[in-house]
């Protein structure tokens, strides 16, 4: 936020078409000595100043309040709205008007004076407090004595809404025992969730959980207690915490929503593992398993066969915390790609398939292929390494305008040979530089284009 | 009518100032103000420093939450926050030391020292926090609104970012007497509308409280606005979260938004920041640093103080962005004329035209580098479309789901994916279990804490609620085979209103491709690409296009939540047509239809979206019409998910 405001541009501020004045102040050394009280180091940042003030070129003779604004406005307020409007408008601003108006009569103040007192000492006036309250006035809510005008009140002020609803539930809640504020709350849903709301607000967060609780709104309590558990600083509480929960979740018999069950368990793994493999240190408290998995990539030597009893491995890690091939794979080649350890990408799209285990490891990638090439050549993975990629996609036109993409020249003569575009090779084969290893490839790709045709016609003649 | 609209909007300005000023000049002594930084840019909007400055505030801090400002004896610290409980709070507990410290001070309890300023209201139980920490009668407490902020050409904000989160997910009403109130500085200024059009329950409980608020005093103007339209924002979420494709949107999906002005930063913008660091290209991660020393331009959404936005704002960005290049090469030209001219028409040139020059090339370098940024951080922007559009159509729900699962593996953007899911869940419906599975992964992705953010999304209606499993019973019959005809209401609403562009059928009616590219340029639906037309546009078309009460009441039969408020009596639109027919009501009976009052105000709670602006200005357009949108604030897609991450 501070920063935002120190880049605040000055062109905008004050316009120069607008008047403004100058102020010298700004740079007096008293000025200066004042501020200098402040700590240094917040001394920068909590001095709302210069910048703003500076661009002010027009000097203070010529300001004048309603230029102030002239240029943008040329007209007055009093264009726009009535005096008596306007008065309105600020006297509603203010926060009480106990002020009595002035030139009223002797005994018009008496009937004034006496049905106040009436109103506040004996019988509550609710329209004109509702009223009140809806203006944002102070009221005094000390004479709804009976349990019935506390209820009248709270349902009148439900129906609009506002701020008074929370002031008012706290009123209640101050003056009503719990059992009555919680069976006003139980047949009010909407005066609940206001309660709620200014308990989230305030940070009350154990008062929040049980109130949560006693509704029934187990599922949201457990959420909280989670957020709580998650929130605290110190590993060793966490784990404490998160153990709590995951037992009490078990055996509240409320029933339990998967999703939830499965993150406490896995969250609280990770607090374990954090614990024992003291992972963590780049990413900070809080590291995703994402990001986690991609620190086990990088401290992972033996990526052929991956020792699944060690916590750390990267497909052990991924099949404790439940990640997705599909996001195993792509922070795998990440991390692998980052390292420049193109070698082991292969192991990482390996499969040995299920139902055949004396079969060679097959390829195998859960998301698609264009975009792990994509990402590759965003690495500068080498041509080598992109080839191979491109060499598993079926589709041969769509692998050739990738392969131009990527500008994987071997990937781009395969593409043309399965679409049999030999004039096209030809084309390529006159650009590339003399003697290259693209040439050479890309002349054999010709011939054993040509030579292919021979032997098909061959067949269709015997035929 | 010497006094046009547009001048009376921007007279909110006047009004704010009347207003702030009567509470600064309340407070005697040698003032000084402390902001909380988020309120400086939208005070900008209603003052000047120096201006502050002739009110009496003699220095200008910015709020610090961690540290209290020092005082000296004589001064008198007045703070302006937003009236959000826990600021409120932090701000007590700084002030908690005075409480047992200044039992001497001040004598006089009229001539308190330190002033709250809550912005926009300062709610009722401030009072009682206020006393229960000891600070009553040391403290004195304000409130302070400024009501519509003008942003630009037919543009309105309250400038209150934190209301869909209450509304919405919390279902916190506090915020809407002080919302109600800026509607009645708008009737006390533009005249009562003739009738209210309220679509959602908070849109109607809007209305309620400003009729509670009291009669408004007559305005000595004729009337400017023909009818108002306040609109919920959960009864057109499909806007916000698709992704527009018009230049004003997309500058606001990729840069953050500050009272009408967006900051361009391209190590930090909205996209970056919302994708997890680690799994980004290496040479997108790095520049990092060295950017961060410059510092950021901004470029003001100003139509008035900014052409080129004023040409481009509500246009297509393809459009927009080469309009910017080209208008980059035209100004590379005229400068290269100076190498050429002679001394003295170079003398002429330079003193008169080349500080225009370069101001616009100033900015057009802004627009230039703002689209550029735009267009890398979108990526692919078509493939982005092309899904949204499938989803928006229901096209074949299993490869969505797979698509986006595919996009938070790849591009896993903390906002946005979930955005694509929730607007899968609006338009098909997704089922808890699908749910589930994304919520694991996304998990995953971005951390276990995030897992609240489902329920909070759920509470908004946004994604479907995840039951606790009881009986084995209810299983079993979910999981039979039975075909399923369900609409969701959104697809519902939007069917009956026609909001659909581009769905199978009606690509039939319209022909051939030919036929269906001018089709797009008719039709307001191109903030969207042609796919869907935002509802506060189609419900102003329908307005302003009807020709009786009967008309409007068969396009908007059979719509829940809709209603007409006419003289302080409020019903469906086909009981007011029903009303007219009988003329049971007495004195007038006239039909309100066709609107002899063009222009229209429409207010959207809890956050208007750029595409909606630029729909109604282009339906304004068609219909020789005026339409001013207003909000409490201007949100892109991704800030309202974000709002759910807010705990």
């Amino acid at each position: 936020m501070e920063s935002q405001f120190d880049s605040a541009d000055e062109n905008y501020w004050n316009r120069s078409s607008r008047a403004a004045f100058s102020f010298d102040d700004d740079d007096d050394p008293d000025d200066m000595g004042k501020s200098g009280t402040i700590s240094d180091q917040t001394k920068p940042s909590t001095k709302w100043d210069n910048g703003i003030f500076n661009d002010d070129t027009i000097s203070e003779a010529s300001f004048d309040n309603s230029a102030a604004l002239g240029t943008l406005n040329p007209l007055s307020i009093k264009a726009i709205l009535s005096d008596e409007a306007l008065k309105l408008v600020l006297q509603e601003q203010t926060l009480d008007d106990h002020v009595l108006a002035k030139g009223v009569t002797p005994e018009e103040e008496l009937k004034l004076l006496r049905r106040q007192i009436q109103s506040t000492l004996y019988s509550p006036n609710l329209e004109a407090t509702v009223q009140k309250l809806l203006h944002g006035k102070l009221a005094p809510l000390e004479m709804f004595k009976s349990l019935q005008e506390k209820q009248e009140l709270l349902d009148t002020l439900l129906a609009n809404g506002g701020d008074a609803v929370i002031g008012v539930l706290l009123f209640l809640k101050r003056t009503l025992n719990t059992a009555q504020f919680n069976g006003i709350l139980e047949q009010r849903p909407k005066a609940l969730e206001h309660y709620l709301s200014y308990l989230r607000q305030s940070g009350d967060v154990s008062n929040y959980i049980e109130m949560l609780q006693r509704f029934g709104r187990h599922q949201e309590a457990a959420l909280r207690q989670f957020q709580a558990a998650m929130a605290c600083s110190e590993l060793s509480t966490r784990k404490q915490q998160l153990q709590r929960l995951i037992d009490a979740y078990a055996s509240a018999g409320v029933g339990i929503i998967p999703l939830y069950e499965q993150i406490f368990h896995a969250a609280l793994k990770l607090q374990l593992l954090q614990e024992k493999e003291g992972l963590s240190h780049r990413f900070g408290e809080h590291a995703t398993p994402i990001e986690l998995l991609f620190l086990c990539c990088t401290q992972n030597k033996n990526w052929k066969d991956q020792d699944m009893l060690k916590l750390t491995s990267p497909q052990r890690f991924a099949a404790d915390q439940d990640i997705s091939p599909a996001q195993y794979e792509w922070t795998a080649l990440n991390e692998r790609a980052q390292a420049q350890a193109y070698a082991d990408l292969e192991c990482i799209f390996e499969r040995v398939s299920t139902w055949h285990p004396l079969k060679a490891r097959q390829f195998h990638i859960s998301f698609d292929l264009a975009l792990a090439v994509q990402r590759l050549f965003e690495l500068q993975a080498p041509a080598t390494v992109l080839q191979l990629f491109l060499s598993k996609m079926s589709n041969s036109s769509e692998k050739l305008a990738l392969a131009q993409r990527v500008k994987c020249i071997k990937a781009v003569i395969d593409a043309m040979v399965s679409l049999k575009q030999q004039q096209e090779l030809q084309q390529l084969r006159d650009t590339l530089p003399d003697r290259s290893e693209e040439q050479f490839y890309c002349e054999n790709a010709l011939k054993s284009l040509q030579s292919k045709r021979w032997t098909t016609d061959n067949i269709k003649l015997k035929l | 009518m010497d006094v046009t609209l547009d001048k009376k909007l921007q007279g909110f300005q006047l009004v704010a100032q009347e207003k702030l000023q009567a509470i600064i000049c309340s407070i005697p002594g040698k003032k000084e103000l402390i902001l909380e930084p988020e309120l400086i840019k939208p005070l900008e909007h209603v003052c000047t420093a120096s201006w502050l400055k002739l009110k009496g505030i003699q220095r200008i801090y910015k709020h610090d939450a961690k540290q209290r400002l020092p005082r000296a004896a004589d001064q008198v610290h007045i703070y302006m926050i937003r009236s959000v409980l826990g600021t409120f709070q932090t701000l007590l507990r700084q002030l908690q030391p005075l409480a047992v410290l200044t039992p001497n001070e001040s004598p006089d309890l009229a001539l308190r020292m330190f002033h709250i300023i809550c912005v926009p209201s300062c709610y009722a139980y401030f009072h009682a926090l206020l006393e229960q920490a000891g600070l009553w009668g040391l403290v004195q407490l304000h409130h302070y609104n400024w009501d519509f902020i003008y942003l630009d050409h037919g543009v309105l904000s309250l400038e209150l970012p934190n209301l869909y989160e209450c509304l919405y997910l919390q279902g916190n009403t506090s915020a809407l007497p002080a919302v109600g109130q800026s509607l009645r500085l708008l009737q006390m200024i533009c005249g009562q509308p003739s009738m209210v059009l309220t679509f959602g329950g908070h849109a109607a409980q809007l209305l309620q409280v400003m009729q509670a608020l009291g009669p408004v005093p007559e305005s000595n103007n004729p009337p400017d606005f023909g009818a108002w339209l306040i609109i919920d924002r959960d009864k057109d979420y499909a806007s916000s979260l698709l992704t527009p494709a018009i230049y004003a949107g997309l500058l606001l999906e990729v840069f953050q938004l500050r009272a009408g002005e967006i900051v361009i930063d391209n190590a930090n913008n909205k996209i970056r920041s919302q994708k997890l660091q680690l799994l980004q290209g290496k040479l997108e991660y790095t520049p990092n640093v060295s950017a961060s020393n410059s510092r950021p331009s901004c470029i003001r959404l100003n139509s008035a103080c900014d052409e080129i936005y004023a040409d481009n704002r509500y246009k297509h960005f393809a459009q927009a962005s080469s309009f910017v290049r080209g208008q980059v090469k035209a100004l590379g030209l005229e400068l290269q004329k100076l190498n050429d001219m002679q001394l003295e028409e170079m003398h002429d040139y330079v003193a008169r035209k080349l500080p225009k020059l370069t101001e616009l090339k100033a900015k057009v370098l802004r627009h230039l580098n703002a689209s550029e940024v735009v267009i890398q951080m979108l990526g692919n922007f078509r493939h982005l479309q092309t899904l949204e559009e499938d989803i928006l159509n229901n096209v074949s729900r299993k490869r969505l789901l797979a698509e986006i699962d595919e996009l938070l593996t790849t591009d896993g953007q903390r906002f946005n994916t979930l955005r694509l899911l929730c607007l899968l869940h609006l338009c098909a419906g997704v089922a808890p279990d699908e749910l589930q599975g994304f919520a694991r992964n996304y998990c995953n992705m971005f951390g276990h804490r995030e897992l609240c953010v489902f329920q909070q999304l759920a509470q908004a209606g946004l994604l479907p609620a995840l039951q606790p499993e009881r009986k084995s019973s209810a299983k079993l019959l979910s999981n039979l085979p039975l075909p399923k005809f369900q609409q969701t209401e959104f697809q519902a609403n939007a069917n009956r209103l026609k909001l659909l562009t581009s769905c199978a059928d009606a690509e039939q009616s319209a022909g051939a491709d030919a036929c269906a590219h001018p089709a797009l340029k008719s039709c307001p639906s191109f903030v969207f690409n042609g796919t869907y037309i935002p509802l506060a546009a189609q419900l102003c078309s329908i307005l302003l296009n009807a020709n009786n009460a009967d008309q409007l009441a068969t396009k908007l039969a059979m719509i829940e939540g809709l209603q007409v408020h006419v003289g302080g009596q409020s019903s469906t639109a086909k009981a007011y047509a029903a009303q007219l027919k009988t003329g049971s009501t007495g004195t007038e009976t006239a039909d309100l239809f066709p609107l002899r009052l063009r222009n229209l105000f429409v207010f959207v709670v809890g956050g208007a979206n750029y595409a909606e602006i630029a729909a109604c200005d282009f339906v304004a357009k068609l219909t020789n019409s005026k339409i001013t949108v207003a909000s409490d604030a201007l949100l892109a897609g991704s800030d309202l998910i974000a709002a759910a991450f807010n705990n």
